[in-house]
């Protein structure tokens, strides 16, 4: 007799995949014959032999189970689910909970902020960004926008720019967290964006408060010689022009930057430039930071980590020539190329490398967190911040850079033609960004990895409890059977939600860390759940024992533990598999419904229910419709998916359903 | 059948108590007390008194506060019994559950049988809407998909029930109120009338109406697909009983196979659902309440958790577990009306 060759299982395990998903024919064509045709015409003995078409019921299970392509799909979807949410965090390291970041709050997803336009990449004369959305000077004098430039809930659009400024040349232009300015090359003055801290007007409404310095008037009415500038910047709520005298115009909302005052009216600047919360610049003496506070930036270091030193001991005669902020430190640029900082420097930051022989910087530019620098030789070298990689500088600039610039998380490299070289920083949003600033995209994965352990985990507790209280009470009958199943009927007659609550609500008064408190409720869900597989589990029982085969074995003399293992726990099995994936699922949405309501996992541990907590709001809710769309569509999927599976399971091992298809 | 019921009311009066001692428990826990925080209250009157005097005062007050309150034990027990109205306090009275005082909420500043009145109210309102038109709609698409089962009919039911029953409800609240109130403008998103209103008569009922249009097309959509599940499931399971295959043999109609000898079988395992339905109406609905600020007993309930209102959550515990229980005994007793073959007098 011709033995068969068994079947690779990887091969098998594609064959039925195959046939799953794309049906028999391609079976056919990729595999060979199938299967069961092979099997068809074995004889032995001349009498055909049929003991390898009786399969076993695991095996029929599996058989009918690929047959559905609706389930096998479904099982590829959970399967992915499951790697992209436990894997994926290995893949977002610069990700944690509590991020925030107020220059990036409620952005709808977007792939646009380094999003150049074509006829400006030819011609850049400055690009500058504070917040969400660029701008861009040309050499002809044209200003484009990218990024996103609809704010907030009011649908204020930035890139609203007053009509009459496309027939000026436009010399200077720079743009703050929601507002732009403009001078044209004649003097005029342009604002556009929002003005609710008089930003870039004059109106009633800000001369009425008293928090705000008012634009000069003679920048408003456009008395400004336009190639007596020197600079022009914006930075949070506020904008500020140099003139090449040193002549300072400074106007924007006081309570955001606390000495603006001290700068108002000044002629001795020589440089100046915004961090978060203050103002600092650099006078005509050129030795110190200018900020009208007392000891405020009065310490500088040589690179990011060193040591800081006086700023007189370590300039030494040197003079600070240019002056660049991020949100919380500043980089001094002295006259002999070599640069300091001054402030503190938050986690994840990059130092500046080592440079070359010789090598010095000529410019530094700054976005919200990372610096930029430009050294004699064109190279460019990125440090600061590096949360959304902004100081990963491409090979593409190395030794051919002319000019930089920098906002926000983006940093542009500009060759001698002023010809954009690349471009380096944050994208965009794949699912845009919440309330606090943080990316969609990272917290769903983040939070599915919560909403998924804690529903697997919540089911194995359950299954644990319930199967063996089942057991027990199927097994041994009599008085500990009515006592469990009284029980079970008590833990089944807890109103879920109101007891959750309570629950949930005592855990706050307890001071637990983020991973307890998940621990808590994962063991709440499962402790409240279990009665439903203790019923499972011992009306399984109860119908096995009462079954032929078990009384055939035990006639035969089976010893009493194999009968349980090796007769009923089989039949049991399968039934719990089916009652599995719809509890998790039901878990899931457990976790989710109390997340959402604020009872479960808390802010700023994410999970797919309190994601949503801000949709609750209807206005909120088509507003920023992609925090919850996105999170929702995929936390649905993942459960009809979840639910496809289990109820093909149950389909597939009904004995019973097979005859009706 | 009078000794069943008799024996099933014993038992759901030991588990009442057993449940909610451990609320009761579990509600010591929390780090609230009422005593304390109005001996704080009323020392403000001897603010004049010198230090030592102000401190034995305070002791005093504290003493006596915690006599009114029953709160001068430790021991969960007599606590437990003081609260059902069993056990004397200090001075000798007896007031509890059983004399008729639930108790007194401090953030309504009302007795809680009060403030729960209207609160059920509205609940029950919305909640007998939406009961009938979800077995309205569902029993009848349930047995359709059911006679059908497998054509293409079903399969777009099954379809989407398996959708809607995958979805937790409050997404589908969200999916509503941005379709009907933020695109739409139909409907108002939260209230029971409009604000200031001052309409009479009819006027009035259409506009509570319109109010609570939404929110029960919402409950409504919240629970069509699993209930729509069971009771095809159900049907099913009766369409292949012999009887049906009898019954077809004899020649009968289908309509009257499908109606009245399929459905009488499938509705028995229906009868929990329909009867836990109607009771849960009692209940409330819980986010669907919070997401629209529906005064109903869900909404009173979240809000007494967040404010740690002491009294008022406890007696709404106590109604959430009699209906769970006396619910499960109705059930109990409806199967025995709907099934001829469960006999509950042993």
């Amino acid at each position: 007799m011709e033995k068969k060759k068994k079947e690779n299982v990887f091969r098998k395990l594609a064959r039925w995949t195959v046939r799953g998903l794309m049906g028999p024919k391609y079976e056919e064509k990729w595999f060979g014959k199938k299967e069961h045709e092979e099997k068809a015409v074995k004889y032995k003995n001349g009498v055909p032999d049929d003991s390898e078409l009786i399969v076993s019921p695991a095996r029929q299970i599996f058989q009918r189970f690929m047959e559905r392509k609706f389930a096998v799909i479904a099982v590829f979807v959970v399967i992915a689910m499951f790697l992209i949410v436990f894997i994926g965090p290995y893949f977002m390291p610069k990700y944690y909970d509590a991020f925030t970041e107020t220059t990036q709050v409620d952005l709808p997803p977007t792939m646009s902020f380094m999003a150049v336009p074509n006829e400006l990449k030819n011609d850049i004369k400055s690009i500058d960004s504070y917040g969400s959305f660029s701008v861009g000077l040309s050499n002809a004098g044209k200003v484009y926008m990218w990024g996103v430039t609809r704010l907030g809930a009011s649908g204020m659009d930035a890139s609203h720019m007053p009509e009459e400024m496309s027939t000026k040349k436009i010399a200077f232009v720079a743009a703050g967290q929601d507002h732009c300015i403009a001078i044209a090359e004649d003097g005029t003055y342009y604002g556009w964006g929002s003005n609710r801290f008089g930003q870039i007007a004059r109106t009633p409404e800000t001369e009425a408060n008293p928090n705000l310095e008012l634009i000069p008037e003679e920048v408003e009415n456009g008395q400004l010689d336009a190639s007596q500038i020197k600079k022009v910047t914006c930075g949070y709520q506020a904008s500020a022009i140099l003139m090449k005298d040193g002549t300072l115009y400074i106007w924007g909302n006081k309570q955001t930057y606390a000495n603006l005052d001290k700068f108002i009216g000044r002629k001795n600047i020589v440089d100046i430039d915004f961090t978060l919360n203050n103002v600092v610049g650099i006078d005509t003496k050129q030795t110190t930071v200018v900020t009208g506070v007392k000891g405020l930036y009065n310490m500088v270091r040589p690179n990011i980590t060193a040591k800081a030193t006086k700023i007189s001991e370590y300039l030494n005669g040197r003079k600070i020539t240019e002056i660049r902020t991020t949100s919380k430190n500043l980089c001094l640029l002295l006259d002999d190329g070599s640069i300091c900082f001054a402030g503190d420097f938050e986690k994840d930051v990059v130092d500046i490398p080592p440079l070359e022989e010789g090598e010095k910087f000529v410019d530094i530019e700054s976005g919200t967190y990372h610096y930029s620098g430009l050294t004699n030789k064109g190279n460019v070298y990125s440090f600061g911040g590096d949360h959304y990689y902004q100081s990963k500088v491409p090979s593409s600039v190395h030794n051919n850079a002319a000019k930089i610039y920098a906002g926000s998380f983006q940093s542009y490299a500009v060759d001698s033609n002023s010809k954009l070289i690349d471009k380096w920083g944050l994208k965009g949003y794949l699912f845009g960004t919440d309330g606090a600033g943080a990316d969609i995209f990272e917290r769903t994965i983040a939070g599915g990895k919560v909403t998924m352990t804690v529903g697997a985990i919540a089911v194995i507790i359950e299954i644990i409890i319930g199967v063996s209280i089942g057991l027990l009470s199927g097994y041994f009958g009599g008085w500990l059977d009515i006592l469990l199943m009284r029980i079970a009927e008590v833990f089944s007659s807890i109103p879920l939600y109101p007891f959750m609550l309570i629950l949930s609500s005592l855990l706050t008064q307890v001071a637990l860390t983020q991973n307890q408190r998940l621990y808590m409720i994962m063991v709440i869900l499962g402790v409240l759940g279990w009665p439903g597989f203790a019923y499972i589990t011992r009306a399984q029982i109860l119908v096995a024992r009462e079954s032929e085969y078990v009384t055939a074995a035990q006639a035969m003399g089976v010893k009493e533990t194999r009968i349980a293992f090796k007769h009923i726990l089989p039949n049991i099995i399968s039934v719990i598999l089916v009652n599995m994936t719809l509890s998790f699922a039901a878990s899931m949405q457990t976790e989710t419904s109390l997340s959402f309501l604020g009872f479960g996992v808390n802010y700023p541990q994410p999970s797919w229910g309190n994601m949503l907590t801000r949709a609750s709001n209807a206005t909120a809710a088509i507003n920023f419709w992609w925090q919850w769309l996105f999170t929702s569509a995929i936390l649905v999927f993942t459960t009809v998916c979840i639910n496809t599976i289990g109820d093909t399971l149950r389909d597939v091992m009904d004995p019973k359903s097979s005859n009706d298809k | 059948m009078g000794r069943y019921i008799l024996k099933r009311l014993l038992y759901m009066i030991l588990v009442f108590f057993l449940l909610t001692f451990v609320l009761f428990c579990l509600y010591q826990m929390m780090p609230e007390n009422r005593a304390y925080t109005d001996a704080k209250g009323a020392m403000a009157a001897y603010k004049h008194l010198p230090k030592e005097q102000q401190e034995a005062k305070f002791q005093e007050l504290y003493l006596q506060y915690q006599r009114q309150y029953g709160t001068d034990t430790d021991n969960k027990v007599v606590l437990y019994l003081r609260w059902l109205g069993l056990y004397p306090f200090y001075d000798g009275h007896r007031s509890g559950i059983f004399t008729g005082d639930f108790g007194y909420s401090y953030e309504h500043a009302a007795p809680v049988v009060q403030v729960v009145g209207p609160h059920i109210r509205n609940s029950m309102l919305i909640g007998l809407f939406t009961e009938i038109a979800v077995l309205g709609i569902t029993i009848p698409l349930g047995i359709k998909c059911a006679v059908k089962k497998g054509q293409r009919f079903d399969r777009s039911v099954q379809f989407l029930s398996l959708i809607g029953f995958s979805t937790p409800s409050f997404i589908i609240y969200i999916l509503f109120i941005v379709f009907f109130c933020s695109i739409l403008h139909l409907f108002p998103v939260s209230g029971m009338k409009t604000p200031g209103s001052t309409l009479t008569g009819f006027a009035n009922v259409l506009d509570v109406l319109w109010h609570i249009a939404l929110p029960t097309i919402c409950l409504v959509f919240g629970s069509l697909a699993s209930i729509t599940r069971i009771c095809r499931a159900s049907m099913i399971d009766a369409l292949s009983l012999d009887c049906i295959r009898t019954a077809r043999a004899k020649g009968l109609k289908e309509k009257a196979v499908v109606y009245s000898h399929a459905w009488r079988n499938a509705i028995i395992p229906m009868v929990a659902i329909i009867v836990g339905g109607f009771f849960g109406i009692i209940s409330g609905a819980m986010i669907l309440e919070t997401m629209f600020g529906f005064k109903g007993m869900g909404l009173l309930f979240i809000s007494s958790v967040r404010t740690a209102d002491y009294d008022m959550i406890m007696f709404l515990e106590v109604i959430y577990t009699f209906i769970g229980l006396f619910s499960n005994l109705v059930i109990d007793l409806t199967y025995g009306i709907v099934d001829p073959r469960v006999r509950i007098s042993k």
